[in-house]
């Protein structure tokens, strides 16, 4: 699904060539275009308020949290086979490290002079839900399918429902949160109050992130993966070691997990462990189902459930506003999980290869375009 | 001593109930191979079914045959609309669609009965417990544990005497041989989908009379996955057994655990078991052994 037809005349002529990241010259121009879109237009345009406005930062800011959750849950499902349903753990793992880490670590005077204590609780809480992601991946190496669904679940239940909520959340005894007052969150000189601010700390964290993934899958690493995915038996056979690499993908989907956890912590004015429910675990496989294979499968999918609850409330207020109508406003969190679910069905029932394999017939449609062979 | 007798009790108790809701489920794994996640919400749906019934009046009983009858038209639906499309598709789809129907199940619950927690008006069992001996044995738990026992019964002699429940084991054993003798597979599927929305609905409707009926009696319906995989996923039997440990462990966990580990020892302690289990039986006590070739 990574490669796309070429034009004809454009060939490959070695396999660095064939590896390579941008395979040819157009593909090189559009991933230019691409992260000037990203990086400069949709921040400019919302600076001068063109189209858009900073709400629309917030969406994208959310949509880059999906996509890192669900760059993770891809990681496992698509690459590996293996499944989970107890992803918001581990990304409940790297928001509570980094928060923790900042609340209650004695810095040095210098590091919070140089407002690093951020950046460095990053990497940090990245690591950290990464051998926590592992550690529930333990079981893998003896059980798969159904079996490995249920240990991730477990794993959802122990992290969320018990550890943090009854042990992690009364540290310092506040009770339930952990409240971010404004400030504290820090890089460099520029604390991250607002969602431009946060809009470019997720643009870097979700390209840091996809150029991991990206890397790692056209290596020998993700060729292990994809060969574990598809037989495991045969892939033993052929010299892989399975458990090392099924705990590997493990830590690498964990740490993609910290980081998106990580950086919600900046965009919350207080923690708790509602923001990480079973629900948004579920929500992350749903975005995959739905977007489909590869990396653009994850992002596909978390702009379009993103997008789709936003034209859901856009549609239910004006709605609302006739009497009789009044309750879509007060049911708006259940309509949503039917829509969620119907959704889901939708996709699986008639679409069940995703959004990215229309985006990629559209491609080839019009990279052979006029004259198809 | 009296401690350890009441806990083991009640666990028995709750086990009977969480045996029946793990049938179902059971039931629905061994026709049509379909892993189901939904059952929480299906749980759900058979107490605020039974609940709506009995505030409109109707006494107990009859409002769980009407949940019944509600189940096997709810299950035939959902088998015909959703899963019947899914037959061969890959296992992730099939768990997935059976999440979605849970999120839709789930939004749909909230929607019509709204969050808060509704208790069944008049109370149906009395609420003051009656002694065996030195036990004592809350009525709500028993007369359950009955009724789930009775549907158990019940459910066990359809497969064994009836000419459908024969049809519905010839489909589990082997689904060719089966077709070529002349069950029609889809009827099986729906049957089973419309027996797994029954034993939900009459368990969800028992659990609800214990503490009320609310969103978290969809965990509590959850908690049937430790139980068959305790069990084995292909295993009537093993359910029973798997439901009735279930209920045993997590009561006493709630007991003894909640004293080192405070706070919601006992909700956690059926999943924690389960990882833990899966570590060193993956199929269960009564499962098949699936042996892999290339």
């Amino acid at each position: 699904m990574t490669t796309v037809w070429l034009p004809c005349g454009d060939y490959h002529e070695n396999y660095t060539e064939d590896q390579g990241w941008w395979q040819s010259r157009l593909i090189k121009g559009k991933m230019i275009l691409l992260l000037l879109l990203v990086f400069v237009v949709i921040p400019l345009l919302s600076k001068y308020e063109i189209i858009l406005d900073s709400y629309w930062l917030g969406v994208a800011n959310m949509i880059g949290y999906t996509a890192m959750g669900a760059l993770g849950v891809q990681l496992l499902i698509g690459y590996a086979g293996l499944i989970t349903l107890g992803h918001a753990a581990f990304v409940a793992v790297g928001a509570y490290t980094s928060t923790l880490l900042i609340l209650k670590f004695p810095w040095p005077q210098v590091i919070l002079d140089l407002g690093l204590a951020y950046p460095i609780s990053i990497l940090v809480a990245a690591i950290v839900a990464g051998f926590w992601s592992v550690l529930f991946g333990l079981p893998s190496a003896r059980v798969k399918g159904f079996y490995l669904i249920l240990t991730t679940m477990a794993a959802q239940f122990i992290t969320v429902d018990f550890i943090l909520t009854q042990y992690v959340s009364k540290i310092g005894g506040r009770g339930q949160a952990f409240s971010l007052p404004p400030g504290t969150i820090k890089i460099g000189p520029w604390a991250i109050e607002t969602d431009t601010q946060r809009y470019y700390l997720m643009i870097i964290l979700l390209t840091f992130s996809v150029i991991i993934m990206a890397n790692l899958l056209r290596s020998r690493v993700g060729r292990a993966w994809i060969a574990i995915r598809d037989n495991d038996i045969a892939a033993e056979t052929l010299g892989i070691n399975i458990i090392w690499y099924k705990l590997l993908n493990f830590f690498v989907a964990g740490f993609l997990a910290g980081l998106a956890g990580a950086f919600w912590v900046c965009n919350c004015a207080a923690l708790s462990p509602e923001h990480f429910p079973w629900f948004w675990s579920l929500w992350l496989v749903g975005v995959i189902l739905i977007g489909g294979a590869g990396i653009n499968g994850a992002i596909y999918g978390s702009i379009f459930m993103v997008m789709i609850m936003e034209i859901l409330q856009m549609a239910v207020i004006p709605l609302s506003e006739y009497e009789s109508l009044e309750f879509l406003i007060v049911k708006f969190a259940f309509i949503k999980d039917m829509a969620f679910g119907l959704a889901i069905c939708a996709f699986l029932i008639y679409e069940p290869r995703g959004l990215s394999y229309r985006w990629w017939q559209i491609k080839n449609y019009f990279n052979l375009w006029p004259f198809s062979y | 001593m009296e401690l350890f007798l009441m806990t083991l009790t009640t666990g028995i108790m709750v086990g009977g109930i969480y045996a029946l809701v793990a049938l179902g489920w059971v039931l629905i794994y061994k026709c049509s191979g379909v892993l189901n996640l939904a059952m929480g919400e299906l749980t759900l749906m058979g107490a605020y079914v039974t609940l709506a019934f009995y505030s409109m009046g109707v006494p107990f009983v009859l409002s769980i045959l009407c949940t019944l009858v509600i189940g096997i038209a709810l299950g035939i639906l959902v088998e015909r609309i959703f899963l019947d499309r899914l037959i061969g598709e890959p296992i992730l789809a099939v768990i997935m669609v059976t999440v979605g129907l849970s999120f839709f199940l789930k939004g749909l619950i909230e929607c019509i009965w709204g969050t808060d927690t509704r208790v069944f008006e008049p109370a149906i069992f009395s609420l003051k417990p009656f002694t065996i001996g030195y036990l004592k044995i809350s009525v709500v738990y028993f007369w359950s544990f009955v009724l789930a026992i009775v549907l158990f019964i019940v459910f066990v002699c359809f497969f064994k005497y009836t000419r459908w429940g024969l049809s519905m084991q010839a489909t589990a054993d082997d689904e060719t041989a089966a077709l070529s003798l002349g069950v029609s597979a889809r009827f099986v599927y729906a049957a089973s989908w419309a027996i797994a929305f029954m034993s939900a609905g009459v368990g969800g409707a028992l659990l609800g009379n214990i503490n009320g009926v609310n969103i978290s009696v969809g965990y509590l319906g959850l908690l049937v996955l430790p139980a068959v995989v305790l069990g084995g996923l292909n295993s009537v039997p093993g359910a029973v057994v798997g439901g009735i440990t279930i209920g045993i462990l997590q009561n006493f966990a709630g007991t003894y655990l909640d004293a080192y580990f405070p706070g919601g020892v006992k909700e956690i302690f059926p999943f924690a078991f389960m990882a833990v289990f899966l570590l060193f039986k993956p199929y269960g006590l009564w499962g098949w052994i699936k042996i892999e070739r290339m």
